[in-house]
């Protein structure tokens, strides 16, 4: 501690203020760094949450709504198609349902990330065919039947339950994993602003330490200069220590002062010798 | 005792008068009363001639 002191001491005043402002600068470089690199981590955690598990399930949410289409197509088949118009029109629009489900389907289960939910969509997609095939053969008894809605409907009523519950489950699993990677991302965040804040805190409490160290020193030294100085300006230099040493400004203001307090000394030598000779 | 730093005193006095020994304590930090106790070492002794060729460059 009395060697970093004194070592303190060699240095310019000039010099610590400049060190200590250099250092106040240069900590404030790296709480910005610090910052920066901490919004990228955010940024890089939430495009990634953006890029699959958030485009799964909003894949799956148009599919989901599709399939409602498409059973909601169905049913306007069998009720309202009994113009041969209508039929095509109706019979056209759950087509293009069942084929957008069919895609849809098909391209979530190439791009979905998650194991159980891929499972879940391979299982829905052979229910999805096995529903189609019935809805098929009942549009073709429809048709035979001159809109007999009660024959096509007694071949497909409730065979829409499985497919409709193997992709409720598909959209409850894809959002599960999207509230789970959210709350991973969350405390990611909390932990990176609590280490951030951390060392915020332990680089500006150092820096806080030295400038406290430097000034209290640069403070006791100058009172001790001034109680000095107030001693001399009265010439009085009985038993004056002038203990104020170091490299710097005040230890070369205390090695003035030596000098002056020699002078004093000698007149008053001289002072006395002369006294004594009158 | 310290003979030599003594003498530089004494001719400082003899050349320069009271401001001469005034400056010369200045100089080398080192009143005569103090001169007189103090070691006619090599350091000192320099010291003491550097402040009188400094006295001689004054006047």
């Amino acid at each position: 501690m009395a060697g970093n002191i004194t070592e303190s001491r060699k240095m310019k005043i000039t010099t610590k203020l400049g060190l200590l402002f250099a250092g106040m600068i240069i900590v404030f470089i790296l709480l910005g760094v610090t910052l920066l690199a901490q919004m990228r981590l955010v940024s890089n955690g939430y495009d990634a949450l953006l890029a699959s598990p958030v485009r799964d399930i909003d894949a799956a949410r148009v599919v989901q709504v599709n399939f409602k289409k498409e059973v909601q197509e169905w049913k306007d088949t069998l009720l309202r198609g009994h113009k041969p118009a209508d039929l095509a029109k109706y019979g056209k629009q759950f087509r293009e349902q069942e084929a957008a489900v069919r895609a849809g389907a098909v391209a979530l289960s190439r791009t979905v990330e998650d194991q159980e939910a891929h499972k879940l969509l391979v299982q829905f997609i052979a229910a999805d065919d096995v529903m189609s095939a019935k809805y098929k053969r009942a549009y073709d008894v429809y048709v035979a039947g001159n809109a007999d809605f009660k024959a096509a409907d007694a071949l497909v009523r409730g065979q829409d339950r499985a497919p409709t519950d193997l992709f409720d489950k598909v959209v409850q699993r894809l959002e599960a994993r999207v509230k789970s990677t959210v709350a991973a991302q969350q405390l990611s965040v909390r932990r990176n602003q609590s280490l951030a804040l951390g060392i915020s805190a332990g680089l500006l409490s150092l820096l806080g330490l030295l400038g406290f160290l430097t000034v209290r020193s640069i403070v006791r030294r100058l009172a001790a200069l001034r109680n000095v100085s107030r001693r001399l300006a009265n010439a009085d230099v009985e038993g004056l220590s002038i203990d104020i040493s170091g490299k710097d400004e005040i230890g070369e203001f205390g090695e003035s002062m030596k000098g002056v307090r020699a002078a004093i000394e000698e007149l008053l030598h001289v002072a006395q010798a002369l006294s004594r000779a009158a | 005792m310290a003979a030599k730093l003594t003498e530089f005193y004494a001719q400082a006095s003899s050349q320069y008068g009271v401001m001469g020994r005034m400056k010369l304590a200045m100089l080398t930090k080192i009143p005569s009363e103090k001169a007189g106790n103090e070691p006619d070492s090599p350091d000192n002794i320099k010291l003491f001639q550097q402040a009188m060729h400094q006295l001689k460059q004054a006047a």
